[in-house]
């Protein structure tokens, strides 16, 4: 019975289970409307008890829900459904028009992790940081469980019925009916809407999404006559030019540009073979911080900088008119930019983030056609975003329709204008008569509309989408609606047209898993079997379409910069909860923003300079730059203004300041409701990611907003230089031998070498472990590493590590076992920004071992440092004593109390922690012992090198962590510690760590600063 | 040599040279005069103090560590800064009540008794203190090593492990040593007070005390085999604590300076904290008689050399953290000095080096009040110089990246006052219903209290018959 009662579903079945027993009248908590269960007061007769038992066996039966659609698991999986084994199926994660093939881990018909699918080409089984988090909303308490009308609830059927009702009455007062949807990937999302518009002519579709800019979309149909985003592909750019594109970062696409970025940042012994990626940029982008070449621009340099480098490199060019407006350093910056890209013909290109003018885009275009990368495939017009398009218009058209009072009927699909979209927008959807939601949440849109119907998770529900190469996958609900009775989007658009027009969608499509099957079924060959395969491998592979384009010089002429000069802000999505759709997700939220580390906010991110400029602080001294932090300033543009607090990036451009989009939700769940304030108030609603120009910026005086980061200001003025923990080295330095005979640990090591050539280590003064089995061990290359954070929330969703929230973010103690420890090394101004992921580094001699008086944490015969969570009595002397700090205590009881059902989003392999106790990482020792149980089973006395992939690595999308065996000589993680670039961290300190680092390379022609490190 | 001409060399260490029987009443009737108003009153409010400390104390335990300060870089604050604060504390009894007595330093029968109560108040605060500051506090027990069927021991490695040993040990025979101490007194008051019940008590403390040579006989053998087991715990159970620290590799803990220094520091704060009750006892109760300027004198005598060998252990640190050319070490004492947490380090400096050398004044160690300032300067400063220790350690230790601050909340803070609660309530019920002096002891120093030796001999041979039974049971006739 337990908490099971307190769910209306199942209290059908206790009261049909009193008239199925035939002895027990519904009486007490089987009573209609009693949802708490009462306690038995009256003794239950034996016959009676046992004819109850018999009956909850019959009604435990006949209650389990048919399986409607069968499910395919995915290749590498168990292939059936045996209690206590995982099942991997196939799906596919969308975000906006960008599409990754996942696989989704399943354990009794639950999942509890999305990963990556191998098969799939695009993201090559890695994962973005969202994408895995997407696990966490499934089960969000805050999600709407019920259809919604007027301020009652209501039954799906009647809510559908009142859509349709206001549909029948625009159509007969001639007015439209808009569909707002999101960006999508799906072409049979499309065919859907489109043949709903065919069943109901009084309806529109209008694409809505959070980020309106068409830019690019706008250069690419005037110049090559294709109205689409260009996706480029980094695997073979010797050289890349980035004009504030944020591809390893904000772009929703940066886990495939990571991928391919990533494979050209190990560069081999003697220094060749990496990639240059050179940078102009005014925020500090990630994409920046990963740059071998950065300059700080002013956004209104950015057009005249583009057309510097066409000069350069192409007479004829078309941005010649804004060369004039390039100042001297620009100048300087676009010519040694257009010498690496000319040094490199054919293998150099130039991105342009999507906020830049379409003249940039269009120069640009210009530029790549001269250096070759349109032709080499590097840029190639038929890889583009599926279903990109211009936006603007119809945005623009629709607004104006609403205001007219042209709109009879709104239906939000997946989208919320109320929170993203601009003042006059907002204003003139409030004039619209009808309006509806159907969405997950009861957020800013649902909450003003007459009619909510709430909308399956993508988890839930069929599917499909189209990724950039063409390739196609199907999405796989793997599991059915924890929202009883709560259909998918597409599936209410289906009963929505059958109920305006009852013939809609003709024959045999019940559902939308008809319509897909029916629309995909013929393309695969038609056969249940064919449709099996593809759910198995979860893509079928696309051929890019043929698309044939010409260059031409633009016939109208493209607007050149809107950028102005003087005070300008950005609004960019956030790195974690992206444009705010995501923002109920803790795992996001709680998710250091790999540059500034913030969590739980948005910031107005300023150089020192403009601090100093808009009177924050009084100089450019750290000690009062940090002054300027958390102060509250308001910014106003002519959109609007926007309280903030302020925070000091370094690197950033002078005048600019940088804000993110996503926070500032009013509604939608109680974990994004007052976090941080909204930045969509001050951008136009057709140049959301553009430069603004800042009409005024007022302090408000005495006003602090605390700002949750998890790495301090501190590292912006404190420390020496002399700390060797984050090794930074050039290719000049490789390719001048200086790691031959050389060793970054050198000044620790003893002279002797050992089989491996390394340097000995010195004697401990315990007697050393024998590693009989195997000994496991990691290295994490730190050139390849980008910081894109998905390894943390990987981490997070595999090892059941709460969120904390903000304010215990703020006193420290934020839980996740894995960490991007950021350093910034040379020119304050403009720095270099060394990553080093930071993990449990399973020492051999470890420091946290010795110290625990109940030896909770010890030391295994494979070389971890394991955790007894039973044991721990929680003295926290292990955490003093890591000199990585990076062991993790429960000062709080911050796993339970957990809101049903997010309690089933954790993973039963790994123990959940209660208060008092010490965790950290255990190298995911539930993916080794499993592994050891497999091998065990297929007969194999040691796992094979590849067998265990921990969590972390398989997100990986940079593929920069290596795990393994080390007792095996020819492992992966045995080679690679054999790089030269290998370092420990804090080896002088003879922990013997069992991660080793492989040293960050910036492709630059000779040692411009000494060994990395923290200034 | 004349008694006259000894009286100018020697001051005699009771005042106004009282009868043994004088001795036992002025001693005793603190216990028999009437519960006063005022001391109600400040029992009352020490006791409220003790209780919030205990409420503080209720709320970590059920909500969990949380409630405090404490983050991820830095895993110990206030709480282990006040137990190795109050086991500090503790020290001075024992080395006066044990290495003093081995000396044969009379003048310590004045003060050792209070010392002693001190003592073990002091442990039991540093027992809240480490029992309630692990995170799961109610599995205490399995930090002692006991026969279990998860067959678990406690990790012998573990410098905790070594603590909760020296810790258990510290407290056991600082209780034993004390109680021993009282018997022979007990029994004097149980001889002495009117009412049935008080003599009930006293007479079942007091072991069926009968004064009989026999009696003097064990309790002195008994006496001294327990100040030879106290002596090695003086130096030891600060070496151990010391060792929580220096056992770690942490850069400022990881020194081989630390058990020295934190002996000597620990005596220097017991007698700054023995200083500062006694002053005001020995107003209130009107023990200038037997607490005489004299031993105040000695010890700050002693408080002066404790607080000169703290002072060069300071100032050492810093020499070989440049010394040893490691550069986790130079930066973490640059950081110590004039880092986040400089204001801790230089408090605990001014107060703990600067503020005793006023001491090499004669004039100051007899000025009361003064003494009395600095002895609050000094518990002060070495509160300061265990929070400087852990705190400005952890806050910035090997990774930038893991860097913090720690401040404590309101409930460490209440859990501190309490400590202080338990240890002045505690003292305050001592002082009332137990002999604050050595009533036996005190006897064998008066002038003329050694019948085996003629007056105006000399009385350096006075050590050898330091307690004559005879005359301490006099007392009680």
């Amino acid at each position: 019975m337990s908490d099971r009662t307190h769910k209306p579903s199942s209290m059908q079945q206790w009261q049909s289970l009193g008239q199925l027993a035939g002895t027990v009248e519904p009486q007490g908590e089987f009573q209609a409307g009693v949802t708490e269960p009462a306690q038995y007061s009256s003794g239950l007769s034996r016959r009676g008890f046992m004819a109850l038992l018999s009956a909850s066996m019959a009604v435990t039966a006949a209650s389990c829900r048919r399986p409607l659609q069968k499910l395919v698991p995915a290749v590498k999986s168990n292939q059936t459904l045996t209690p206590g084994l995982p099942v991997d199926y196939t799906t596919v994660w969308t975000t906006g028009n960008v599409a990754y093939g996942a696989v989704v881990r399943c354990r009794e018909g639950r999942p509890i992790k999305v990963r990556g699918n191998e098969q799939h080409p695009v993201n090559a089984g890695t994962a973005s940081a969202a994408m895995q988090a997407s696990l966490l909303s499934l089960y969000d308490p805050d999600r709407i469980r019920r259809p919604r009308v007027g301020k009652g609830q209501s039954s799906y059927d009647n809510a559908v019925q009142k859509i349709a009702d206001a549909i029948s009455e625009a159509t007969s007062a001639g007015k439209r009916v808009v569909l707002a949807i999101d960006e999508h990937a799906s072409p049979s999302f499309a065919a859907l809407l489109n043949d709903f518009t065919v069943a109901v002519p009084s309806a529109s579709v209008v694409m809505l999404p959070p980020v309106v800019c068409d830019n690019a979309v706008v250069a690419n149909r005037a110049v090559l006559g294709v109205a689409a985003e260009l996706v480029p592909d980094l695997t073979e750019a010797d050289v890349i030019v980035s004009v504030e594109a944020d591809f390893l970062g904000t772009d929703p696409l940066a886990v495939y540009h990571t991928v391919r970025f990533a494979k050209r940042r190990r560069p081999s012994a003697d220094g060749t073979g990496m990639s240059k990626l050179v940078v102009a940029e005014a925020q500090y982008t990630l994409t920046g911080s990963n740059a071998d070449e950065r300059v700080r621009l002013h956004p209104s340099q950015f057009d005249a900088y583009l057309a510097c480098i066409e000069q350069t490199l192409r007479a004829g060019s078309v941005g010649s008119d804004l060369v004039g407006a390039a100042d001297a350093a620009t100048r300087k910056a676009a010519e040694a930019a257009s010498k690496s890209l000319a040094a490199a013909p054919g293998r150099a290109v130039v991105l342009v983030g999507r906020h830049l003018s379409p003249r940039a885009h269009a120069i640009a275009l210009s530029i790549n056609t001269s250096v070759g990368s349109m032709t080499s495939g590097i840029l190639n017009p038929a890889r583009s975003l599926p279903m990109s398009g211009p936006r603007a218009e119809g945005v623009t058209a629709l607004e104006s329709d609403m205001a007219s009072g042209n709109v009879h009927a709104f239906i939000a699909i997946n989208v919320n204008p109320e929170y993203s979209g601009s003042q006059s927008f907002k204003a003139a959807l409030a004039k619209v008569p009808f309006r509806a939601a159907l969405n997950l949440y009861e957020d800013e849109t649902a909450s003003i509309s007459h009619v909510s119907i709430p909308a399956a998770h993508y988890l839930e529900t069929w599917g499909d989408a189209m990724a950039i190469d063409g390739s196609l996958s199907l999405r796989q609900p793997m599991i059915a609606p924890l929202n009883e009775g709560v259909p998918g989007i597409e599936d209410t658009v289906i009963a929505l047209a059958r109920k305006v027009s009852p013939g809609a969608y003709g024959e045999g499509v019940e559902s939308y898993y008809d319509y897909v099957r029916a629309r995909w079924m013929p393309v695969i060959g038609g056969t249940e079997k064919d449709w099996a395969n593809v759910l198995r491998k979860g893509l079928i592979e696309g051929q890019m379409p043929a698309t044939t384009y010409n260059i031409a010089e633009a016939t109208a002429p493209l607007a050149a910069s809107s950028a102005p000069s003087g005070m300008v802000i950005v609004a960019v999505p956030d790195l974690g909860v992206g444009t705010g759709a995501d923002a109920n997700n803790g795992w996001l939220q709680e998710m250091p923003d790999p540059v500034t580390k913030i969590t739980w906010d948005n910031v107005a991110l300023m150089s020192a300079q403009t601090a100093v400029s808009m009177g924050l602080c009084a100089s450019t001294d750290p000690k009062d730059v940090v002054r300027a932090n958390e102060q509250v300033v308001t910014i106003a543009t002519e959109r609007g203004a926007m309280d903030v607090p302020v925070w000091i990036q370094v690197g950033m451009a002078d005048n600019v300041i940088a804000t993110q989009l996503g926070f500032g939700r009013t509604k939608g769940g109680s974990v994004c409701a007052g976090v941080g304030s909204n930045a969509f108030q001050i951008v136009s609603a057709t140049h959301v990611s553009a430069y603004h120009a800042v009409r005024s910026s007022n302090v408000v005086s005495g006003k602090r907003h605390r700002i949750a980061a998890t790495q301090d200001h501190h590292t912006l003025d404190d420390g020496n230089g002399e700390r060797q923990i984050a090794h930074s080295i050039t290719t000049g330095d490789l390719a001048a031998g200086k790691l031959k005979d050389h060793d970054l640990n050198a000044h620790y090591y003893s002279k002797e070498k050992d089989r491996d050539g390394r340097y000995a280590v010195p004697l401990s003064i315990t007697p050393d472990y024998q590693y009989k089995g195997h000994r496991w061990g990691m290295v994490i290359d730190m050139s390849a590493c980008t910081g894109c954070s998905s390894c943390v929330v990987a981490c997070q969703s595999e090892n059941n590590i709460p969120v904390v929230g903000k304010d215990q973010v703020l006193r420290g103690r934020e839980m996740q076992w894995i960490r991007i420890d950021r350093y910034y090394t040379g020119d304050m101004t403009n720095p270099d920004t060394v990553v080093e992921p930071m993990l449990c580094q399973h020492c051999e001699n470890a420091p946290c071992e010795n110290v625990c008086p109940v030896a909770a944490t010890t030391h295994s015969p494979e070389g971890l440092n394991e955790m007894t969570y039973n044991r721990c009595v929680g003295t926290r002397y292990c955490l003093n004593n890591c000199p990585y700090k990076v062991r993790r205590f429960n000062f709080l009881n911050y796993n339970n109390d957990q809101k049903s059902p997010l309690d089933l989003v954790f993973n039963p392999e790994v123990t959940k922690r209660d208060r008092g106790v010490m965790e950290k990482c255990t190298f995911c020792v539930q993916r080794i012992n499993d592994a050891k149980y497999h091998a065990k089973d297929a007969g194999r006395a040691r796992v094979l090198d590849g067998e265990v992939v921990t969590a972390c690595q398989e997100a990986c999308p940079a593929g920069a962590i290596i795990f393994g065996d080390m007792n095996d000589r020819e492992s992966a993680v045995s080679k690679a510690r054999r790089n030269e670039r290998g370092f420990h961290v804090l080896a002088e300190l003879n922990v013997r760590p069992s991660v080793t680092y492989l040293a960050n390379v910036r492709n630059r022609p000779a040692t411009v600063k000494s060994d990395g490190g923290h200034h | 040599m004349t008694a006259q001409h000894h009286e100018q060399v020697r001051e005699p260490l009771v005042l106004g040279n009282p009868s043994l029987r004088d001795v036992t009443a002025r001693i005793a009737s603190i216990v028999e005069s009437k519960i006063s108003m005022k001391y109600l009153l400040t029992l009352g409010f020490t006791a409220t103090m003790a209780g919030w400390g205990l409420f503080a104390l209720y709320y970590t335990i059920t909500t969990g560590i949380g409630v405090w300060g404490l983050n991820n870089p830095i895993g110990w604050g206030w709480d282990i800064t006040n137990f190795v604060f109050w086991i500090g504390i503790g020290h001075a009894g024992t080395l006066i009540s044990a290495i003093l007595f081995l000396f044969r330093q009379k003048w310590r029968t004045a003060i050792n008794r209070s010392a002693e109560a001190m003592t073990i108040f002091a442990v039991i605060c540093a027992l809240t203190m480490v029992l309630s500051h692990t995170g799961r506090p109610w599995l205490f027990y399995w930090l002692l090593p006991y026969p279990n069927q998860m067959q678990m021991w406690v990790n012998f490695r573990s410098p905790l492990a070594w603590d909760v040993f020296a810790v258990n040990t510290y407290f056991t025979v600082s209780a034993l040593f004390w109680f021993v101490g009282l018997l022979p007194d007990l029994a004097t008051l149980r001889n002495y007070v009117k009412s049935d019940l008080a003599k009930k008590i006293y007479g079942f403390f007091s072991f069926g005390w009968t004064g009989s040579t026999r009696s003097w006989h064990h309790y002195e053998i008994a006496y001294m085999i327990l100040a030879g087991i106290s002596t090695p715990l003086v130096l030891s159970v600060h070496s151990v604590v010391s060792f929580d620290f220096t056992v770690g590799i942490l850069p400022g803990w990881h020194t081989t300076i630390f058990p020295p220094y934190f002996v000597a520091g620990a005596i220097f704060s017991g007698f700054a904290m023995v200083m500062t009750l006694l002053v005001i006892c020995r107003e209130i109760l009107d023990l200038k008689q037997f607490i005489t300027l004299k031993h105040l004198d000695n010890m700050n005598k002693i408080m002066l050399a404790t607080g000169m060998m703290v002072g060069y252990a300071y100032i050492l640190e810093f020499f070989i953290a440049w010394y040893s050319g490691s550069d986790w070490e130079s930066w973490i004492f640059i950081n110590r000095a004039f880092g986040d947490y400089a204001w801790a380090y230089w408090t605990m400096f001014t107060c703990n080096v600067v503020s005793p050398q006023v001491f090499w004044f004669a004039s100051a160690r007899r000025n009361i009040p003064l003494m009395f300032i600095i002895s609050i300067f000094i518990n002060i400063g070495m509160w300061f110089e265990r929070f400087t220790i852990i705190a400005t350690t952890l806050h910035h230790d090997f990774l930038p990246a893991s860097w913090g601050y720690y401040s404590p909340t309101w409930v460490e803070i209440s859990i501190f006052i309490g400590t202080f609660g338990i240890f002045l309530t505690l003292f305050l019920l001592f002082a009332k219903f137990v002999p604050v002096i050595a009533i036996a002891e005190v006897k064998s120093i008066l002038p003329g209290a050694q019948p085996a030796h003629h007056h105006g001999h000399d009385h350096d041979h006075d050590s050898a018959h330091a307690a004559v039974p005879a005359v301490a049971t006099e007392g009680g006739h």
